[in-house]
């Protein structure tokens, strides 16, 4: 008589651990994808002196690449101590503005193309950036996926009772320039020759 | 299909593809006991030998495959790309990173092998390396990395192992029924029972290296538009993989390290100038959907 109440009270504990332990685990899973972004910056700004030290002979007239490669060290640095997601973005964003600028460099100047050092140390670069994306992706995706179970039913009866609170992910903005479309952008592009 | 349901299906399929070698042994050595007049003791032995072939191509499937194609590990410093790619593209899937390999060869081409993510090999030619930038690399790795995920590769080596062995076994069935079997001579009606049992078993023989070859192909045609699919998923980035295919498709070097065998674990069919056919039939023997299809529906995204 009592048997099958059991079976169908024993099935919604199996649920309800099997939910708590998937969000426990994204948890964790999202603090481990942060600290990677950390690892990551601590590379790029180790990796920026020594990349300004091989191409310093070369970029004698270039000026404001060093610089942008000096910010973008000074921003990885800024992020990896304070740890906040607006630092973070900004360190990626000037890493991701500075590789370009110099990738063109080097492809203008043959000497310096022809150094293995120089070719070393912009693919390093280039990797660092492209970790920094995936890692940034995974946090946003964690997260995402994290989300998606608080508001849900019914897996979000189980995170209420057990008080999940939503994770931030990346904080990027959900209002501004990057998110609307000008009208002037919805229109067919013409091109007269 | 979702990732979940794909896993569940190939791990099935692997079962089964290792069940149903195992019973295709037994039942092809019992008709040749019987239609040949060998003793029943065969049987048994085919069962045994079977077994462990099925057990050792689950097992050691990556190494018997990169020892087919002739691949050598690819150092993080010669092959810069490749190596950070996959570590990056692993990384963001938290899965571990998979081996990597290389084919000294100047054809463009890349496969991925081994029975479950942790004991995964990605494979790449030094001419693909060579001629794709690194978008275009991280799409292919990522191509590879989803079959690594879905477990396509466990189904897609034990396919190649047991299926090729499966011709292989018909091939020395046809060579021996030439020779004439048959030490056994009775009365008329049992020798009536073995001429039957023996054509059957030459109908067997001839046709099943045709049903092996079919089996191998209805597996995996599919599997590469979920790969591209699931690929572009992870990189966020389908140009790459356009491109990349792009430049695949004006390649029109065959793969000498490729076989019938290990065709259709690449990711374009390496037998290039020995799939010419056209029509229905020519549809039905290829390992891969043509590169158009697989473009355009890439450009769908």
């Amino acid at each position: 008589m009592y048997i099958p109440f059991i079976i169908v009270a024993a099935v919604i504990i199996i649920y309800v651990i099997s939910i708590y332990n998937d969000l426990q685990k994204l948890k964790t899973q999202i603090v481990a994808s942060i600290q990677e972004i950390g690892n990551q910056l601590k590379r790029q700004a180790s990796l920026i002196p020594n990349l300004q030290a091989t191409v310093k002979g070369y970029l004698k007239h270039e000026s404001s690449i060093f610089k942008m490669l000096t910010d973008a060290r000074k921003a990885a640095e800024k992020a990896e101590q304070t740890g906040s997601s607006k630092d973070i973005d900004d360190a990626i964003t000037q890493i991701q503005q500075a590789v370009p600028k110099l990738t063109i460099a080097v492809e203008d100047n043959p000497e310096m193309k022809a150094d293995k050092s120089v070719a070393k140390f912009m693919n390093e670069l280039t990797d660092t950036a492209d970790k920094l994306m995936y890692a940034r992706r995974s946090v946003i995706d964690l997260s995402q996926t994290y989300n998606q179970k608080l508001v849900i039913f019914p897996s979000n009866m189980i995170a209420n009772m057990f008080g999940f609170k939503p994770e931030k992910g990346l904080a990027t903005a959900l209002t501004g320039s990057h998110v609307e479309v000008s009208t002037a952008e919805t229109k067919d592009v013409k091109v007269e020759f | 299909m979702t990732h979940y349901q794909a896993v569940a299906q190939n791990k099935r399929r692997s079962s089964l593809i290792i069940v149903l070698f195992i019973a295709f042994i037994s039942g092809a050595s019992y008709i040749m006991a019987e239609g040949m007049g060998y003793s029943l003791s065969i049987v048994g032995w085919a069962l045994v030998v079977s077994g462990l072939i099925s057990f050792f191509s689950y097992w050691y499937s990556d190494k018997i495959i990169l020892g087919i194609s002739g691949a050598r590990e690819a150092k993080r410093d010669e092959f810069f790309d490749f190596y950070t790619v996959a570590e990056n593209i692993a990384m963001s899937q938290r899965m571990p990173k998979p081996r990597l390999y290389v084919i000294k060869d100047t054809a463009m081409n890349a496969f991925a092998t081994g029975r479950d993510p942790e004991h995964a090999v990605v494979c790449a030619t030094t001419g693909l390396l060579k001629r794709l930038n690194r978008s275009e690399i991280e799409g292919v790795v990522a191509h590879e990395l989803s079959h690594v995920k879905n477990y396509d590769i466990r189904l897609m080596s034990i396919v190649t192992i047991l299926v090729g062995l499966v011709a292989l076994l018909s091939d020395w069935f046809l060579r021996m029924t030439r020779w004439g079997g048959g030490r056994k001579k009775s009365n008329d009606g049992d020798s009536q029972i073995q001429m039957i049992l023996f054509v059957v078993g030459l109908v067997l023989a001839i046709l099943s290296p045709l049903i092996a070859q079919l089996i191998q192909l209805a597996i995996s045609r599919r599997r590469e538009f979920l790969a591209d699919i699931s690929g572009v998923a992870m990189t966020k980035n389908p140009e790459g993989l356009i491109k990349a295919l792009e430049k695949i498709s004006q390649d029109k070097e065959p793969l000498e390290a490729a076989n019938k065998a290990t065709a259709h674990l690449y990711i374009s069919n390496p037998l290039k100038n020995t799939h010419g056919g056209v029509g229905m039939f020519a549809k039905m023997f290829r390992t891969h959907p043509p590169l158009k299809e697989r473009v355009s529906a890439l450009k769908q995204l």
